[in-house]
């Protein structure tokens, strides 16, 4: 735990200090909300579908430039190689890297959600509450997926090309089920009604999660 | 209970090819408490990946090494808290300061009181004076400093350091030189890599060559024509004249 504690608090002092991160991720999310409103007007869907769906195409590519930069500030120096040549159980390692990772990425949501009611002209009322959940588990996931890719491909050449190709189709499950989800309660639906989706994505997060802290330490090992 | 378990840090047979080219071959290398090791050799002759191999950071493709008595393959965390590692990365974070970093180092080593334990690491570097600048900042040979300040915080057991004294100045090889000194005396096994032996022998460490791959041990009595300078005193290279 005080791994954990140690690692996390670490990236975050490095991501408040530099603020590199949160402000391309930020501003991804409103450049992708752009062209996704400009793009659906055309067609003439500004619904609480499209909205959902841009919302999530906003989370997808942020949050891999987020996990890419999570890991490649590990990079400058051989600081992860510090890390694996000392006492901290891999899994800590992991946890703390995912943890960070969707906290810099629920900070960018945030923005996103908020673009989105704006460009959309939806309400700021109670039914952005009910996707909160959604988002949640959502952005856990990929956190999970991505932290885990973002160590492998952080190892290969070429590897921020890899990364996108391994993660969208990996979290196409989650994706369809975020969207589906949180386009249902935004448009009014019950919960009750997208229980189906909730539990893919609950799903998706426990076996990410578990793989990523099995997998980790092979993933980030010895050279 | 053999060799293996008694040693801080043992090779047997060890060897790493990098595809069809061998780097390291056939390297029987023991490491008491207490005792220091000098490697020296030419650049790209496998000093550093020898020392990654020792630190569990790199796997061997032959043979095995052991520390304190567990395959550096699969060293546990309570084996990796009593290594000291040195090498070409700092393992230093540009943007957090010389003292955030070394508390960093001290908290995921659990050592108690990490903000003093930096900063008494700090003082035994003489970098008391860059605490708050960021590590960005600083000098290659300062980084150096703090680099080292990192590897000895936690007053390890098993110190292994790729090249200690690059980039340093007089002062700071001297305080290289004497922390090497107080780790063997508190009976710490200290492994040293350096280009030219000279400087080391003072320190007690005993003197091997890297050479193709192979390691052979330097008998005292074999000194060569200066080669070369480098900070510090170190200004000297040997070559074997005896096999092992």
């Amino acid at each position: 735990m005080t791994a954990f504690t140690a690692i996390l608090r670490k990236d975050l002092t490095l991501e408040l200090r530099s603020g590199e991160s949160t402000v391309a991720l930020i501003a991804l999310s409103l450049l992708i909300m752009v062209v996704i409103v400009f793009a659906l007007s055309q067609a003439g869907a500004r619904g609480a579908e499209a909205a959902a769906g841009a919302l999530w195409i906003a989370l997808v590519f942020s949050g891999m430039i987020g996990a890419t930069r999570a890991m490649a500030a590990e990079r400058e120096n051989g600081c992860i190689r510090g890390i694996l040549a000392s006492p901290v159980d891999r899994a800590a390692l992991y946890a703390a890297k995912l943890a960070a990772a969707f906290i810099f990425m629920a900070i960018a949501e945030t923005a996103a959600v908020i673009l989105m009611v704006l460009f959309f002209n939806l309400e700021f009322d109670a039914r952005l509450i009910r996707i909160i959940p959604i988002l949640i588990l959502g952005l856990a996931g990929f956190s999970a997926i991505a932290t885990l890719l973002a160590a492998l491909s952080g190892r290969l050449r070429a590897g921020d090309l890899i990364l996108p190709v391994l993660i969208v189709p990996l979290y196409v499950p989650a994706l369809m089920a975020g969207v589906k989800s949180s386009g249902a309660l935004l448009a009014g639906a019950d919960f009750s009604m997208v229980a189906p989706w909730l539990k893919i994505l609950v799903a998706f997060d426990i076996l990410f999660i578990a793989a990523g802290c099995l997998l980790f330490e092979h993933v980030v090992g010895e050279d | 209970m053999d060799a293996a378990d008694l040693a801080a840090c043992l090779t047997r047979a060890l060897g790493l090819s990098f595809g069809v080219r061998p780097i390291l071959r056939g390297i029987d290398l023991t490491a008491d408490a207490g005792h220091g090791i000098a490697i020296v050799g030419a650049n790209g002759c496998g000093k550093s990946t020898l020392v990654r191999i020792l630190a569990g950071l790199a796997a061997p493709t032959a043979g095995a090494a052991f520390v304190f008595g567990e395959d550096s393959r699969r060293l546990s965390a309570a084996s990796r808290r009593r290594i000291g590692l040195l090498t070409h990365q700092s393992f230093l974070y540009p943007n957090l300061t010389a003292r955030e970093n070394l508390e960093f180092h001290s908290r995921i080593r659990g050592i108690d009181r990490p903000r003093e334990a930096a900063i008494a690491a700090l003082g035994r570097v003489g970098m008391s004076s860059i605490a708050d600048d960021r590590v960005r900042t600083v000098s290659r040979g300062m980084e150096q400093r703090l680099a080292i300040a990192r590897a000895t915080i936690a007053d390890p057991d098993l110190l292994l350091l790729d090249e200690p004294f690059a980039a340093l100045d007089r002062d700071g090889a001297a305080i290289v030189r004497d922390l090497i000194g107080d780790s063997l005396k508190r009976g710490a096994a200290v492994i040293v890599t350096a280009h030219t032996v000279d400087g080391l022998e003072a320190l007690g460490l005993a003197p091997f060559e890297l050479i193709n791959g192979k390691l052979r041990s330097i008998p005292a009595e074999s000194p060569q024509p200066a080669q070369s300078s480098q900070a510090g005193g170190l200004s000297l290279a040997r070559r074997t004249t005896a096999g092992r």
